[in-house]
């Protein structure tokens, strides 16, 4: 699962501060000389692109099958060491932030609503309303 | 999805194998992974993936052509399957007895017939493992635990099955050899694995003449009968295994002259705590597919669910499966700590959980009507399946 909290971001921002070509949802994935085919999965169906290298990809569940984790391996990833990095050491600067919050506000509490007699007035008050 | 998980069983493999991981996520009173560790539910969660797509799609397939699935199993064994609570520095994955059980109880959902057929091999790797010295270890283990080779358990006669301690298959010491006479029956494997631990008499009668050797296919004088035709357990070949002035080197037996009955009774601790969680496996797939059932067959205009009297019965088959679950581990528990009580535990456990767990998935059938009885449906080969279980292992 994308850790970008299913935001559909964090490839296209890399792709773009890189300028570097992007291929999303990738289904399929060829490797040729200096250049990658990438079978994207889009809502008509499946759309196919040639980009030069070096490019941002990024995977949809249909890319591959994820392997199966060893027994060993679950008893071995509790001993891994995870390591932690400060942002500084690795020169990115943390701040400052690249989004402002212009406002934030509850959402308006629910009104009652109407009840009508029959279809015909119903009909009216929404076009009253503007809505149809 | 869960209307669609009654069909998954008898239809498309894909589909199958997504619908049996989609229902993971519900919160249910049957949950198995309720109270183990992290750990504990890693391991579950390989175990059911596995057997939801490599096992589920196939287990009708393997079970009415008879085909004993080595392949899938080798898959297994590359995740640690082959030799689960053998020790790692011969192959093994180390784990304790109730990883064990949760391991079997997991991949019975998919096929109870193989992950059976898996533990008694898991068993006889692990007897090796215990009671062999260091050459013999190393020389029969690495390859029994990544399943390049299989084994089967060679204990029971025509004459002797509840009465183990009466064998009379005969090993005669000559020089540095065993002369091996007689026959086994019943031998899950037989015939298709490669190593065979047998249990045979070379001393008096009784239990303390009886010693335990390693065999291996392709040793002169080592035959096997014609394959069983059975209710179930048909992705496993049972045969019977012949000994007939077979040659056997004295460094193939598995520890002194004399202990191989106290080996036999170690073992079958751990085969009955392993063979219950096949039984409960089967159960646990049984009750998913009578509740799916259930809600998607209408009669007198109504789900089936509606029905109270079927709604108690539900409740019914999940205590009770809760209940032989519990059993289970505590013995599992027993065991890996070394109680005084491991032993009546684990036989206790496999008597109460074989046998409700067969009800359950007959009760399952019955929920399904006539439905039940086609092999179209899944719920038929668990009720087939862990039938034996009742039987054997003692």
């Amino acid at each position: 699962q994308a850790i970008d909290d299913d935001c559909n971001q964090t490839g296209q921002l890399l792709a773009a501060m890189l300028d570097w070509p992007q291929g999303t949802f990738a289904s399929r994935v060829q490797l040729e000389a200096g250049h990658v085919l990438v079978e994207r999965e889009v809502d008509g169906g499946l759309e196919t692109l040639r980009l030069r290298l070096p490019a941002v990809l990024t995977a949809d569940l249909r890319l591959n099958e994820p392997r199966y984790a060893t027994l060993p391996n679950i008893m071995k990833a509790k001993k891994k060491p995870l390591e932690v990095i400060p942002a500084a050491e690795l020169g990115v600067p943390a701040g400052p932030p690249r989004l402002k919050v212009l406002q934030v506000q509850e959402p308006p509490p629910r009104a009652g609503g109407e009840k009508v007699e029959s279809v015909e007035s119903l009909v009216g008050k929404l076009r009253h309303a503007g809505r149809i | 999805p869960r209307t669609a998980m009654a069909m998954a069983w008898r239809a498309a493999p894909r589909a199958a194998a997504r619908l049996l991981l989609g229902r993971r996520g519900i919160a249910s009173c049957i949950d198995p992974s309720t109270g183990l560790t992290e750990d504990q539910k890693e391991f579950q969660k390989v175990a059911l993936d596995f057997a939801a797509k490599e096992m589920a799609p196939y287990m009708a397939e393997w079970d009415e052509k008879e085909i004993f699935p080595v392949e899938t199993m080798r898959k297994a064994a590359q995740l640690g399957f082959g030799g689960i609570y053998v020790k790692p520095d011969v192959g093994g994955s180390g784990l304790s007895r109730l990883d064990t059980s949760i391991i079997f109880e997991a991949l019975a959902t998919g096929c109870t017939s193989t992950t059976a057929y898996m533990s008694i091999h898991n068993m006889c790797v692990w007897m090796i493992d215990t009671f062999g010295n260091e050459e013999q270890r190393h020389r029969f283990c690495p390859s029994l635990c990544s399943m390049e080779k299989f084994a089967s358990y060679c204990l029971t006669e025509p004459g002797s099955g509840s009465d183990a301690a009466s064998l009379l298959t005969s090993a005669q010491r000559k020089g540095d050899t065993y002369v091996l006479n007689g026959s086994k029956a019943f031998i899950s494997g037989g015939g298709d694995t490669d190593v065979y631990v047998v249990m045979c008499r070379t001393g008096g009668p009784g239990p303390k003449g009886i010693s335990c050797l390693v065999l291996e296919k392709g040793m002169p004088g080592l035959s096997f009968g014609k394959k069983e035709k059975k209710v179930g357990w048909n992705s496993q070949p049972t045969r019977a295994v012949i000994f007939e002035d077979c040659v056997v080197p004295v460094g193939n037996r598995l520890g002194a002259e004399g202990q191989g009955f106290s080996i036999a009774m170690q073992g079958l601790n751990g085969g009955r705590i392993n063979i219950a969680s096949c039984s409960l496996g089967a159960a646990h797939a049984s009750v998913l597919l009578a509740q799916e059932h259930l809600t998607v067959r209408k009669q007198f205009g109504e789900p089936l669910a509606n029905n109270q009297y079927l709604q108690f019965r539900l409740a019914e088959m999940a205590t009770r499966l809760v209940a032989a679950r519990l059993m289970v581990r505590n013995a599992a528990r027993a065991l890996q700590e070394g109680r005084e009580d491991a032993a009546v535990l684990c036989s206790m456990a496999k008597l109460f959980a074989t046998d409700e767990c067969f009800g359950i998935c007959n009760q399952a059938l019955q929920m399904h009507g006539g439905y039940g009885y086609l092999k179209d449906y899944a719920v038929q080969q668990f009720v087939r399946d862990i039938r034996v279980h009742q039987i054997l292992e003692g």
